[in-house]
């Protein structure tokens, strides 16, 4: 990491000048990669059923897309550009191995629900898209904020699916570190005599993606520049 | 830059250099978290066997509450034989101790294998099953000075493996707890098998070990004699593979326990 | 019945889109229009139906615990599979390579209609799903592998086949402004993949 951090100082713009604070910014609604550039749903939408699920995934995502930024970014005047693509994959399933390696020697439970998605982040193609569209062409600095902004957007629509989804089909919220919280008083349902039952609905695969519409619907509604034609 | 970006040689050379880092690194950092992936795998099973005699532990403390119970591990052949016995200290990797006994690994690479190349051939199967070298782990837990057997089952699905545990008393015939754990069944559908609802419904029925069928999952709603439970209305395919798998690894620790009762009454 | 079985399931019941969300990328981005839909799904088919199987070798004497004993039995105890991975991604990327430049050489008709999918292939989460779901599901043979990777390849087809059809249609309809094109693609494949979870409990 003090690599990094160095890389970061040498840039002569100063790292917060507003054009960098666009950079983080701008992906969190303008430009954000799951509802805007239409990028890395793939693995988005099945671990959505549990926040915890959506945090840990989306802190993956993290870690996985500021090293692969960072590092294409510093070789980005070495890399041979007839394979610059392979290389680019093996830059991020390196990454991939290491957070799947780390998740199921510390959080076993959670690497076990999270199981093939982990890998798939190899082919989210946001990592993918802000290695070609950016890295390639920007110092390390911008490129670490880039990065983070990427991932942000990418984790606020995860962790807002996992929210409804999980409220909704299983009348709980699970954070890391604190286990499930059912908030729902068990008297209230059915089988306890009263009126409420969960939606099991909304654990099933389907009502990811009808919720992530709805986001959307919201999402333009209030920010009508993003309208498309047909 | 002088070097030119695009020629053969520097290709290669990026590429060499990029597996080599790439290869190392990788290695290292497998090798440097496998010791604790190991353990976590055996806190996992440890807490899936307490779970089977009801009690309850967490990874933490799976070890302790695991030399506590568990009195006995003994590894068992299709005919019902013996082969190894251990107890106390388990270590990780001695291929003898029953406790490494990957059932789920050899159920899918060998047992698998024999059930789909003879579904029209029940002798042939029991034969190969019968020269197969695989062994069946069986654990004999104390509580309260009653014993306990916990034995593990493997099967599939609808989606993926089923697994679980299942404790027998000392009869070696009736239930006295299960667990059941799955990969990726539909949730609020088959993923309730691991529910107490269904796991409840198990104890106190017993084994049929006087028929080739020695438990019955039905279909939800069905009527159950005391050699059956109904299923998961919904869940049929998930439900009809927990029936599947009690019925594939039990008769062989049925076999097992009745050889031995009998020695015992000999005695 | 075992190979017919896995095909039908791959279609339908294990359907790449509607049940597990794989390849949503293309398929959102390549279904405006029906034949562009069926060129990239076609591309899949192909692609699959030919890196599930090499992946399985892969898998089966490379990677997997214990995989390298043909070489010496001594190596009964290496385990690759941290491998995977990275060793899937650059065998999808160099076949889907591969197959391109020999497609251009062999087929120009089939390239001018796959062509300019191939590349997008690479990155389509569906390829290294098919192998990551292969590894994790063990098939027993390689004919029973390739025959999921090709039941996949033709429940991702008609996936965004289906989808590409409903938006061609869509566009007449009155769908409330903000939710056009990305929004009322996810409500209806939300809506396709409820209807396909019905085939869930056929059992071939």
């Amino acid at each position: 990491m003090s690599t990094e951090v160095k890389e970061i100082k040498k840039t002569s713009e100063p790292l917060f000048s507003k054009k960098n604070r666009k950079l983080l910014s701008d992906p969190l609604n303008d430009s954000n990669p799951i509802t805007v550039q239409v990028l890395g749903i793939c693995s988005a939408l099945a671990i959505t059923v549990q926040v915890q699920q959506a945090v840990i995934m989306s802190l993956s995502v993290l870690f996985v897309m500021i090293g692969g930024n960072v590092i294409v970014s510093l070789l980005r005047n070495r890399i041979p550009d007839r394979i610059r693509i392979i290389v680019q994959l093996v830059i991020i399933a390196a990454l991939v191995i290491i957070v799947n390696e780390v998740l199921k020697a510390f959080l076993p439970d959670i690497s076990e629900k999270l199981s093939v998605f982990v890998g798939l982040i190899i082919t989210n193609c946001i990592i993918m898209g802000r290695l070609e569209a950016f890295a390639l062409g920007n110092k390390p600095g911008p490129s670490f904020l880039d990065a983070i902004g990427n991932a942000m957007g990418y984790a606020w629509i995860l962790v807002a699916v996992a929210v409804v989804r999980e409220i909704i089909g299983s009348g709980a919220i699970s954070l890391p570190g604190m286990g499930q919280v059912k908030f729902i008083p068990s008297s209230w349902f059915i089988a306890e005599g009263g009126l409420y039952e969960n939606n099991n609905l909304f654990i099933l695969p389907p009502m990811a993606l009808v919720v992530v519409g709805i986001i959307i619907w919201i999402q333009r509604s209030r920010n009508t520049k993003l309208i498309e034609e047909n | 830059m002088a070097i030119n970006k695009n020629s053969n040689g520097y290709t290669f050379l990026f590429s060499i250099i990029m597996v080599v880092v790439v290869g190392s690194a990788l290695a290292y950092t497998s090798q440097s978290l496998k010791p604790l992936q190991k353990a976590n795998e055996a806190d996992k099973k440890m807490v899936d066997i307490l779970g089977a005699i009801k009690v309850p532990a967490t990874r933490a403390n799976a070890k302790e509450e695991f030399s506590k119970y568990v009195v006995e591990r003994i590894s068992v052949k299709y005919d019902g034989s013996e082969v190894n016995t251990a107890s106390g200290d388990i270590t990780a990797g001695d291929k003898t101790d029953p406790f490494n006994i990957d059932v789920k690994k050899e159920y899918r690479a060998i047992i698998s294998k024999i059930i789909k190349s003879t579904k029209k051939d029940p002798e042939g199967r029991k034969q190969r099953l019968g020269d197969a070298e695989v062994t069946y782990p069986l654990y004999v837990c104390e509580k309260n000075d009653t014993t306990f057997y916990v034995a593990p089952v493997v099967g599939t699905g609808l989606w993926g493996p089923i697994w679980g545990y299942v404790a027998l008393l000392e009869d070696g015939k009736t239930f006295y707890g299960t667990t059941f754990d799955h990969k990726t069944e539909t949730p609020g559908l088959g993923a309730e098998i691991k529910e107490s609802f269904f796991t409840v419904k198990f104890e106190g029925k017993t084994l049929n070990t006087s028929s080739e069928t020695v438990f019955e999952v039905k279909k939800g709603g069905a009527v159950v004699d005391e050699h059956s439970v109904d299923g998961i209305t919904g869940g049929t395919i998930t439900s009809k593979g927990v029936g599947e798998m009690l019925n594939r690894t039990l008769p062989v620790y049925v076999k097992y326990l009745s050889n031995t009762s009998n020695q015992k009454a000999q005695k | 019945m075992e190979y017919f079985s896995i095909f039908v399931k791959g279609i339908f019941v294990e359907n790449m889109i509607f049940a597990y969300f794989l390849g949503m990328c293309s398929y959102l981005a390549v279904s405006k229009t029906v034949k562009t839909a069926v060129g990239l799904g076609f591309a899949v088919i192909f692609v699959l139906g030919i890196t599930v199987p090499i992946n399985y070798l892969l898998e089966e004497f490379v990677l997997k615990e214990g995989a390298l004993t043909w070489i010496d039995p001594s190596y009964s105890t290496i385990d690759l599979s941290f491998l995977s991975f990275i060793m899937f991604i650059a065998v999808i990327a160099s076949i889907v390579q591969l197959v391109e430049m020999i497609v251009e050489k062999f087929a120009p008709a089939l390239y001018g209609a796959l062509g300019i999918f191939l590349p997008l292939i690479a990155v389509n989460c569906s390829i290294l799903g098919g192998a990551l779901f292969m590894q994790e599901r063990q098939y027993p043979t390689i004919g029973e592998a390739t025959v999921f990777g090709l039941g996949s390849g033709v429940g991702w087809w008609l996936a965004i086949v289906a989808i590409a059809a409903i938006r061609e249609k869509i566009r007449y309809s009155h769908v409330p402004a903000p939710l056009k094109g990305l929004g009322i693609t996810f409500i209806i494949t939300g809506l396709m993949g409820m209807a396909f979870m019905s085939f869930m409990g056929i059992e071939i």
